[in-house]
């Protein structure tokens, strides 16, 4: 197996606090992988370090052969790895088809020339459109499109930031809590999503308090508490072993 | 008919200067009060060229904005260094020292004294000087800047900046760099500000510093905020409103010493009742807001 994602020996520290602490994990491709600990053992920040937003005190980030360690957010995001947030970002004050349209990569219409101009930007604007509307098909939002992001329900929220993900083409996915806190029909529904999207060639890196969930769908699980690894292995394996269960309990 | 076609020219000026600190304030979330500076810069570029080179208006033109986008990128760059209120200190600092430069450069600035004399422009071989003309002129020069900020926002590039105005990382996350597209928006807010500039130095024919304070840049503020922050056509009625208001308490009758505090006291007063009433503003979709 290919490993899409490499963090090897990573490091981040707050002020003394070591919220991560020598951590390596790797995600191999086309899978689901889970990130399970309690609150505060560092889930968040690997994925803020993953994903440029911090920079590592120690350690290397490696994606798809390439080290990313110091990289900004945005060159990191445009090699391919999405990201969503626990605290829901998007623009609520914009329609949900314009939230999908701004995540489309390579847009010419994007620079000033072009948007002066208008080379080019009209046909690709209509192609854009039409992208975005199959995914927000694909996702179940086709009929909230034209409407704005705000008027979305919690879950219907999490569904969009999933589809701008989509809309990016990325191929590593980093979700941070994709159903906590979100009525179980919409749950599901983005539970079996994740799984198509794994079977089409996506590989899913999840941070996930609903342990249920992260055991029903994922290939391997990876245990962290107070910014180390604990345990990895699959869902069932790790979720029996004592050293998990007492971080959990205590 | 002479006072109208002044009020017409003076208002199409601060079109110009508040569409394109709306380009900054409004579309793309950059509050910056060092507008008036680069309305500064414009307008000591233009003078000076016709004073010393007696240049034509179009080679006029293009130092000038060519002098405001290098400016507008010294402002801008704190913005990717600091953020939201410090921002706009790190822009009334920059602001605060422009003015600084021209009151005691006096060498080239002639200070306090300010630079009389502008000649008037000259646009292929004809010179401009009636008020008709100078409408015109200034007219030509509204729509440019109008059409530039339109054609900007309603792109795919507006979408961004909308991005990078109401959640950053969330742009960034989308691979959008957002520190790119606020300089971008500085250099070309700047070299709007640069038509406005020129517009000013030529019309009036003689500048000082006092037309480019803090207070000048917070006045392009409060025209785009009770005109309607995102919105060109608000700025426009702004501009507007805003200019001709202390115009209207000319046919008052009030004595002039009074008459400019009552100004001052007026556009406070605006501004409350905009922000208490209409935080939106005249034909804004959206309030004004810190993040």
């Amino acid at each position: 197996m290919v490993a899409v994602l490499e963090i090897s020996n990573v490091s981040k520290t707050f002020d003394g606090v070591k919220a991560v602490d020598g951590l390596s994990v790797a995600v191999e491709e086309q899978r689901i992988v889970g990130l399970i600990g309690p609150n505060g053992a560092g889930k968040t920040t690997l994925f803020n370090l993953v994903c440029g937003f911090l920079p590592s005190d120690r350690g290397n980030i490696v994606f798809r052969g390439r080290s990313v360690s110091g990289m900004g957010p945005h060159r990191i995001a445009r090699l391919g790895i999405g990201r969503t947030f626990q605290d829901l970002r998007l623009l609520r004050k914009v329609t949900v088809l314009e939230n999908v349209m701004l995540a489309f990569q390579h847009q010419a219409g994007e620079g000033v020339l072009h948007a002066l101009a208008g080379w080019k930007t009209k046909r690709e604007e209509q192609r854009n459109l039409e992208r975005a509307r199959s995914l927000l098909e694909f996702v179940g939002l086709a009929d909230k499109a034209s409407g704005l992001a705000e008027a979305l329900s919690y879950g219907q929220q999490k569904l969009l930031t999933l589809a701008c993900c989509l809309a990016m083409d990325a191929e590593l996915l980093l979700l941070d809590e994709p159903v906590a806190g979100i009525e179980p029909e919409t749950s599901r529904r983005i539970l079996d999503l994740l799984q198509e999207l794994r079977t089409g060639g996506k590989t899913i890196f999840l941070i996930e308090h609903n342990l249920e969930a992260v055991r029903a769908i994922s290939d391997f699980v990876v245990v962290m508490d107070e910014g180390r690894k604990i345990a990895e292995g699959t869902p069932g394996a790790v979720m029996q072993d004592p050293a998990v269960l007492e971080a959990y309990l205590t | 008919m002479d006072y109208v076609l002044h009020l017409l020219t003076i208002v199409g000026i601060y079109v110009i200067l508040a569409v394109s600190l709306n380009l900054l304030a409004g579309y793309t979330g950059l509050l910056s009060v060092a507008h008036a500076a680069l309305f500064g810069v414009g307008a000591y570029t233009a003078a000076l060229l016709s004073l010393h080179f007696h240049m034509p208006l179009l080679l006029n033109l293009i130092l000038a904005v060519t002098a405001c986008a290098v400016v507008g990128v010294v402002v801008g760059l704190p913005s990717l260094r600091v953020h939201e209120d410090f921002f706009v200190v790190a822009t009334l600092g920059l602001q605060v020292l422009t003015v600084t430069i021209f009151n005691n450069w006096t060498a080239i600035t002639g200070g306090p004294a300010g630079l009389p004399g502008i000649p008037q422009p000259t646009v292929f071989g004809l010179t401009i000087t009636s008020h008709v003309q100078f409408l015109v002129l200034t007219g030509v020069f509204a729509v440019l800047a109008i059409t530039v900020v339109k054609r900007l926002v309603g792109s795919p590039l507006g979408r961004v900046l909308k991005a990078v105005r109401e959640d950053e990382v969330f742009a960034q996350s989308l691979g959008k760099n957002v520190a790119r597209y606020k300089l971008q928006m500085f250099v070309i807010g700047g070299a709007l500000t640069a038509l406005a500039g020129v517009l000013y130095a030529h019309y009036l024919t003689f500048i000082d510093p006092t037309s480019f304070t803090v207070q000048e840049s917070i006045f392009m503020l409060a025209i785009v905020i009770v005109g309607g922050s995102g919105s060109i056509a608000g700025s426009v009625v702004g501009a507007a409103v805003l200019v001709s208001l202390p115009e209207a308490l000319r046919f008052l009758g009030l004595p002039s010493a009074v008459a400019a505090n009552v100004r001052q006291i007026l556009y406070g007063a605006l501004l409350v009742i905009c922000m208490m009433f209409r935080p939106q503003g005249i034909l804004g979709e959206f309030a004004f807001r810190k993040r």
